[in-house]
């Protein structure tokens, strides 16, 4: 301890990481125990303790980019041994919806999404953008004939004219996030002797890439917190589902626009399968997401974790419910639960980076680079 | 209003529990004239003090100061101790309560000589509760070697049994008699104090400390009875495991104490107890390393803080500022690995050692079982004092978590509550 430390609070990241989930942060006094308790926490530089005392203090720097934030799959463990009742996984959970809104861009969008006054505006931009669509198809496409199909709504071309602009949009908010985030947390891992790497170099960051997305696929990182082993399941549910409609999306995509096949696809179509194997896996996987939230007491489930399992259970929702409309011949209940389904769509793409769900780029990209660092 | 003012019906006191605190305070009062009652759950008196190897900070034996008490006691005509002796319930009002005292049989009477033949002749063990069940006894003996009464005791176990007559036989002075029955009295007396002490908190509780799972984790209360010449292994500290005698001892603090998952509380003497038993390890093994984990040491007070800084210079122990949260057991050799994160350095310690002491802090008696009278306590079943109402108070560790200096100045204002109540007239 030779050098100097000048500690400098900033009052108002505490008051935003109690909101934003981590009330109780304040009950701490460093014992230590939730270092311990965590399976996942490594040796050298432990988390979550340290995290605690800088949450504590108002060392915003010291958090944000800092990526043992992100190595936290929040099991609750530490929290179920504390014996201060200070929640150190509710506290981490908190500090990573702060450090998600604050690596996103544009700021304005970053500060709605946490607070649920602001959920009107957030849905009703979509509201207003697919009204617009659906009157557009009325215009151009005029009256299509008897068969149900969602198209004859909102037509597909305007559907994936606004999505796509969106999805990359997105993409360019986690890009912009990203070189931030990724020079951070290489000076804060440098600066408290968690790397002795000195220079970030891609070819390394790659490969540890590849071996971290084994990790996340089987979930074997997840599965070393104790109080996971019945997360685990739902989690992944989720996750396989998300990954098998990305695919799905983008065949159906080809096929539109490159193969000129209009849908609705039949039932026989494996893309199909795989679409409606996914579906359902949505819904059950976040229904069970949602249960385990709703009965583990000792932990704080806030508007920010609400917002993503609600979104989730709704796109799955929609999504099988359109189908079965359709196919139970009901035109109207059809392209009604369609506009619900677009507009959760068109929330899961524009607003990823603002949200929970950002999780899957920044715990990525921080376990890709503690992989890298050697983080032992 | 007129009730108040009226005469006590009696001038007694009855004090509950023979501990430090309760025998304090039935001194102080007697000695200055009032008529106690000392009641006494065990068959003997000097409570957790008796049990210890010796106080901190001057590593003395308590059992020369638990003498002078006892002297004093037997000196004193005022004072009537009921051993092996429950409170069954007390009614009343500040000045006149009426006390109902279940006294269980000791099947020996004033007779006995402490000679030990009956302990010779009596063949069945029991556990050693005084000794944390770290041994057996004979179910014929005497508590401890410097048990005041001085007299015998015998197990109800052994009634109907064939040692019941071997007993019987040997004992010389007509003092076995088996014939004896659990009886009531009634007391009446003006005040009563209450000092019934505290229970080491039951360390099986906590679970990821590993008492009860490894033999080489003990408690601290069972550790001051393995140092004491009259514990299990007459006062030589061995691993319970396999006797090796240790190389290395690490002391846990705050095991269940200042935990809202146990006791939310501070213990207050654990630290102290901890640094006091470095020194005992020191003492007979002088090689021994040890490693006290901590979240932060309390040594209240000049004489304290320099028994600190005293364990503190001693190059072989070692202070780490962090809890242990886990422990793991070699199941070969049953040494023991305790982790905890030194929070200066931000680094996890692994240290493994021959002997764990868990530093497990004290509950209240009344945190299990209320005690038998109208009296207020706290969350975690410490009595609070009523001043106002008065009357019925409680004293030492009944009241608060407290070192032996404390619990008899508390002890003895309690005396003088205790007059006050009977001098109100």
């Amino acid at each position: 301890m030779a050098e100097k430390y000048l500690v400098e609070p900033d009052v108002g990241f505490i008051e935003e990481v109690a909101g934003l989930g981590g009330q109780d942060l304040k009950k701490c006094f460093q014992c230590a125990t939730c270092s311990v308790a965590c399976p996942i926490a490594p040796d050298n530089k432990p988390f979550p303790r340290k995290e605690m005392i800088a949450a504590g203090w108002g060392l915003k720097d010291k958090l944000v980019g800092n990526a043992d934030i992100w190595l936290c799959h929040n099991c609750g463990d530490c929290t179920s041994l504390c014996p201060r009742g200070a929640k150190p996984g509710d506290v981490l959970s908190a500090v990573r919806a702060y450090a998600v809104a604050d690596y996103a861009t544009p700021r304005a969008i970053a500060k709605m999404v946490p607070q649920p006054s602001k959920l009107p505006i957030l849905l009703g931009i979509p509201t207003v953008i697919f009204i617009i669509a659906a009157i557009l198809t009325k215009v151009i496409f005029g009256d299509q004939g008897d068969v149900i199909w969602q198209s004859h709504f909102i037509h597909n071309y305007l559907v994936d004219i606004i999505m796509i602009p969106t999805f990359f949009g997105a993409a360019g908010v986690f890009a912009l996030g990203l070189k931030r985030f990724l020079a951070d947390i290489h000076a804060n891992a440098l600066a408290e002797g968690k790397t002795t790497k000195e220079k970030i170099d891609p070819a390394g960051m790659v490969k540890a890439l590849i071996t971290v997305v084994t990790t996340v696929l089987k979930h074997s990182k997840f599965n070393e917190c104790g109080d996971n082993k019945d997360r685990s399941t739902a989690h992944m549910m989720v996750l396989y589902s998300f990954i098998g409609l990305f695919i799905v999306t983008n065949c159906f995509f080809i096929a539109e626009w490159i193969l000129h096949i209009e849908g609705p696809y039949r039932q026989i179509n494996p893309v199909k399968w795989l679409g409606n194997v996914s579906g359902v896996a949505l819904v059950i996987g976040s229904l069970l997401l949602i249960k385990n939230r709703m009965s583990k007491e000792d932990q704080v489930t806030s508007y920010w974790d609400w917002q993503l399992l609600v979104l989730v259970f709704g796109l799955g929702v929609t999504g099988m419910g359109t189908q079965m409309a359709r196919l139970a011949g009901l035109a109207g209940a059809t392209y009604f639960i369609y506009f619900f389904h677009l507009v959760f769509i068109w929330c899961l793409f524009a607003y990823t980076p603002f949200s929970k769900l950002a999780h899957l780029v920044y715990r990525t990209t921080a376990m890709t680079y503690m992989e890298w660092a050697e983080r032992k | 209003m007129t009730e108040e003012k009226a005469a006590p019906a009696s001038g007694s006191i009855m004090v509950v529990g023979g501990g430090i605190s309760g025998l304090t305070t039935a001194l102080e009062a007697a000695e200055v004239g009032y008529e106690v009652f000392l009641v006494e759950k065990n068959p003997y008196l000097g409570g957790r003090v008796a049990q210890l190897n010796q106080y901190f900070p001057k590593l003395c034996p308590p059992t020369c100061g638990l003498e002078i008490n006892f002297r004093r006691i037997k000196d004193n005509p005022n004072i009537k101790v009921y051993t092996l002796a429950e409170v069954e319930k007390v009614a009343g009002t500040p000045g006149n309560y009426d006390a109902t005292i279940k006294l269980n049989p000791r099947y020996v009477n004033e007779n006995c000589t402490a000679c030990g033949d009956c302990e010779a002749a009596c063949q069945a063990e029991v556990a050693d509760d005084f000794n944390f069940g770290m041994d057996q006894t004979k179910a014929a003996g005497l508590p401890f070697p410097m048990a005041f009464p001085s007299r015998y005791v015998i197990s109800s176990q052994v009634k109907g049994t064939d040692d019941e007559k071997r007993i019987a036989e040997a004992c010389k002075y007509d003092a076995v008699d088996f014939s004896m029955e659990a009886q009531t009295v009634e007391l009446k007396v003006g005040a009563v104090v209450w000092a019934t002490g505290w229970e080491p908190y039951d360390a099986n509780r906590i679970d990821n400390l590993g008492f009860g799972r490894y033999p080489n984790i003990v408690t601290n209360m069972m550790f001051e009875r393995m140092a004491s010449f009259t514990g299990p292994t007459e006062g030589k500290i061995l691993c319970p495991a396999d006797n090796k005698e240790p190389e290395s001892v690490a002391f846990v603090q705050c095991a269940g104490s200042r935990d809202e998952n146990h006791l939310p509380y501070c213990s207050y003497i654990c630290c102290m107890a901890s640094m006091k038993q470095a020194t005992y390890v020191r003492a007979q093994y002088p090689d021994a390393k040890i490693y006290i984990f901590y979240i932060d040491i309390r040594s209240p007070g000049n004489r304290y803080e320099k028994f600190y800084n005293m364990v503190k210079e001693d190059e072989n122990v070692f202070f780490i500022k962090g809890k242990v949260a886990e422990v793991n057991e070699d199941p070969d050799s049953k040494v023991i690995t305790v982790v905890a994160e030194n929070a200066v350095t931000g680094e996890k310690v692994r240290q493994t050692v021959d002997m764990t002491v868990l530093a497990t802090g004290m509950q209240p008696t009344a945190a299990a079982n209320k005690l038998p009278a109208e009296l207020n306590y706290s969350e975690d079943g410490f009595v609070i004092n009523d001043f106002e109402k008065g009357g019925m108070f409680a004293a030492g560790c009944a009241n608060k978590p407290a070192d032996v200096f404390s619990s008899n100045q508390n002890a003895t204002g309690m005396a003088l509550k205790a007059i006050q109540t009977l001098a109100r007239k």
